[in-house]
């Protein structure tokens, strides 16, 4: 996947490279930049698609932006300023954070490339800067961005403020977002790092459900007069400050974008800063690494193969962030799932407290739905030592024991809960017991599926794709079997109770059981004929 | 029956590339086996194929006699493997990678616990036990796959590629317990580009090249009077020569200046 770079790296000596003038710099980074682009999408179709479709995004982001931005003039004028103003702070924030969970699909943001060609560091400042302003999406929100012209400026003034307001604001946002990525850069190239980023990513995507959520629930108060408030402070950040001048359009506008002016200087000088250090720190994050402690949960496990598979998944299940975040969502996805489909309508039975639920125990299985994905290129040790189609069964009991551990209190916990919070305390133990049933169902559904359909996790994770480059089909194919299966072996156990025929979850538990043992009978005598084929789906470089 | 290893027209093709054209390697019991060859000759295939990580196209494979695809059960128990590319459960410490690789294997777990400490003090890694295999260095990580591959106290060990990226000292150690493994009766197989280091630790020879297998034998049949060096290269033929092209290369064209 390395990318071409010979064409686009010009056989020049250092001596012409040292004279290149600024706007030749720029060029040059722009015309890497595309190549970059270009090479990674070469005799790929699915990423082609994908940046099709990105492209497409871009442009209709761009347009609708544009658009509803501009018709903000509708409205009156100093609603018009706060709208703006909070629009292009939240420009600034998501220029912060989207790159940095991007991490990865932009070459250009990893400066360590460039270090070994003879530029200076106004070379390469000019070079980066030009190389982050490539590309579909700063073109869409540069786009977006000159909407607010038109929706604030008051008169001829506004406009002549506003063009340099919004390319200065359109540069704060590049040098905030390099200058971020850059002072990170050592922690992300660590392994530590890239963990806990991998997790705050999670933490992230959080955050931005509660607004929904408080918006479903209700505004506490005039949602006009908080948009004041919040105006009011964000008004003197330099996005806030860019927004403003373009409304003022006097000489407090022009104070304004020479105050933003400077802030953009002193940001890329303070980036330059930060570049030089990373450049030539050593990545001393790697050294070392900590010790992890002894576990004691190992005595109360029964020995033998059994007992290694699940102590090796719970550690797994703890210490990979993949592991951390599946269990993470499906908490936090089911949580949200629960109050916000609490908040609509009047309707009120057992089908609001065992439904959310449900879908939470479908949540936790579904990371089976891919059993050996998370052990990835490791699993030849498990391969090399399964000599039966019992150690395979073994294995996959294993697993599920372990996967058992966690979401069984976990779902017994939501249960409580969403019955307590319905002030329907008598559900709780027919919640409990569907859910229970359910999470056998998953598993079960999921042994098949994960011995039938196997594909590798790729080693970084990004919201784009779950599955290694080129196996997307198999991971939408695992994902729908998965679901599918689910569905209708669950049916039986779960439609009953949701129409209040609770007395039936007796019958959960039970069937649940029945259907994990015989989803791992089958996954074994399947997949121990298929080792070597599971063995290479998994281990597919990503 | 004098053979650990031995395979019949072994054949794997991917696509349309043939990897393995049907080759017939023999090692004998006991010995310290190299298979040498240049990039791309087939020798992980081969590796992968024998020890049932990968399914063959066509051909017999036999360890201590069993057959590898039909006798799984007798095969797998008898064999140590360490494949190429350090690939090892990555979340575990070096500990825990060794008691799990035990326990898998049907150890009772006092006795892997008392085994693993052997090996971690052994491979000069006990200070490193409780650390992740993730931030273990490439000598550290082929020290512990190796320690993983002894637990079980196989008959024959596979190990493809041990030697790369290791620095001296911890392939010392390697070749100390490797030696002592062979000593006593069980078989080492083991693929390298590193020729002093084949000639140095091995009684046979196999070379392949190109997906066969052009000589095969005792170290001192192989090589003749030649360096094991200078008899590969003939085998396999020295390909493209330091001659012609690359004129501007080196300081005496420096002054010059650019030759674009």
């Amino acid at each position: 996947m390395t990318p071409d770079l010979t064409p686009a790296t010009p056989v020049t000596p250092a001596r012409d490279a040292a004279a290149m003038g600024t706007r030749a710099t720029a060029a040059l980074f722009v015309r890497l930049k595309l190549r970059l682009i270009r090479g990674n999408l070469r005799g790929d179709v699915a990423k082609q698609l994908g940046f099709v479709f990105s492209c497409l995004a871009a442009g209709v982001v761009a347009v609708l932006g544009f658009v509803l931005f501009a018709l903000l003039r509708l409205a009156p004028a100093d609603v018009a300023q706060d709208v703006g103003i909070v629009m292009f702070t939240l420009v600034a924030i998501s220029w912060i954070f989207v790159p940095l969970m991007a991490f990865g699909l932009d070459e250009t943001l990893d400066p360590a490339r460039l270090t070994l060609f003879p530029l200076t560091t106004r070379q390469f400042a000019v070079g980066m800067f030009a190389a982050s302003a490539t590309g579909p999406w700063p073109v869409a929100s540069l786009v977006m961005l000159g909407g607010g012209v038109v929706a604030m400026a008051s008169g001829p003034g506004g406009v002549l403020i506003g063009l340099p307001a919004v390319l200065l604001q359109f540069a704060f946002c590049l040098v905030v977002s390099r200058a971020v990525t850059t002072a990170l850069s050592g922690a992300l190239r660590s392994r530590r790092g890239r963990d806990v980023l991998a997790v705050g990513v999670v933490f992230i995507l959080v955050l931005t459900q509660i607004p929904s959520l408080i918006l479903n629930r209700g505004l506490p108060g005039d949602p006009l007069e908080l948009l004041a408030v919040t105006a009011g402070v964000l008004r003197w950040s330099p996005p806030g400050l860019a927004a403003h001048a373009i409304a003022d359009g006097g000489l407090a506008g022009v104070a304004e974008i020479v105050v933003l002016a400077l802030v953009v200087v002193a940001l890329a000088w303070l980036w330059i800063v930060a570049l030089r250090r990373a450049l030539v720190m050593p990545d001393s994050s790697n050294r070392g690494g900590g010790a992890v402690r002894r576990s004691r949960v190992a005595a109360f496990l029964p020995g033998g193969m059994l007992g290694a598979v699940v102590a090796k998944e719970l550690k797994y299940a703890r210490r990979e962030p993949r592991g951390r975040i599946n269990w993470f969502t499906a908490v936090v996805v089911s949580g949200i799932l629960m109050f916000s489909m609490r908040g609509q309508g009047d309707y009120d039975g057992p089908a609001l407290v065992i439904g959310p639920v449900c879908l939470a125990a479908i949540m936790m299985g579904f990371q089976a739905a891919n059993a050996f994905g998370i052990d990835g290129r490791s699993l030849w040790m498990n391969a090399v030592a399964f000599a039966t189609e019992r150690d395979v069964r073994t294995d996959l009991a294993g697993r599920h024991l372990a996967h058992a551990i966690i979401a069984v209190p976990l779902l017994t916990a939501l249960s409580v809960l969403a019955a307590v919070t319905t002030d329907d305390p008598g559900l709780v133990v027919a919640t409990t017991a569907t859910a229970w049933g359910l999470l056998g169902v998953t598993l079960g559904v999921g042994a098949v599926v994960s011995v039938l359909i196997p594909y590798t996790y790729p080693e970084r994770l990004n919201a784009f794709t779950g599955a290694a480059p080129g196996q997307g089909g198999q991971a939408f194919a695992a994902t729908f079997a998965a679901m599918t299966g689910t569905c209708v072996v669950g049916l039986p156990i779960i439609v009953p109770p949701l129409f209040g025929f609770t007395a039936w979850a007796a019958v959960a538990v039970p069937y649940g059981l029945a259907v994990a043992w015989g989803g791992r009978r089958l996954a074994a005598s399947i997949g121990y004929r298929r080792i070597p084929d599971i063995l290479a789906a998994v281990s597919r470089p990503a | 029956m004098t053979e650990a290893v031995r395979t019949q027209g072994l054949f794997k093709r991917f696509g349309q590339q043939v990897a393995v054209a049907g080759i017939d390697l023999v090692v004998p019991r006991g010995s310290f086996a190299g298979l040498v060859g240049p990039n791309g000759a087939g020798k992980t295939t081969t590796l992968s194929m024998i020890t049932g990580l990968l399914r063959p196209d066509g051909g017999l494979i036999e360890i201590d006699g069993h057959n590898v695809w039909a006798d799984p059960v007798n095969v797998k128990a008898r064999i140590g493997v360490l494949p190429e590319g350090l690939r090892l459960f990555e979340r575990l410490s070096g500990r825990e990678l060794l008691l799990y690789s035990g326990q898998l294997r049907g150890i009772p777990v006092d006795e892997v616990g008392r085994r693993a400490d052997e090996l971690l003090r052994i491979m000069d890694l006990v200070e490193s036990q409780d650390k992740l295999v993730v931030d273990y260095s490439t000598g550290m990580r082929k020290k512990i796959g190796l320690a993983a591959a002894l637990l079980h106290n196989p008959g024959v060990l596979f190990l493809d590629e041990p030697f790369e990226g290791v620095d001296p000292v911890s392939a010392n150690t390697l070749t100390e317990v490797l030696r002592r493994f062979t000593a006593s009766g069980s078989t080492v197989v083991f693929s390298s580009h590193v020729m002093d280091l084949v000639e140095r630790l091995c009684d046979w020879v196999s070379v392949m090249d190109r997906g066969r297998i052009v000589a095969q034998g005792p170290l001192d049949d192989v090589r003749g009077e030649r360096t094991l060096n200078e008899a590969f290269l003939d085998l396999v033929g020295a390909r493209g020569s330091g001659e012609g092209g690359l004129s501007w290369l080196g300081s005496a064209t420096a002054a010059t200046g650019d030759t674009t």
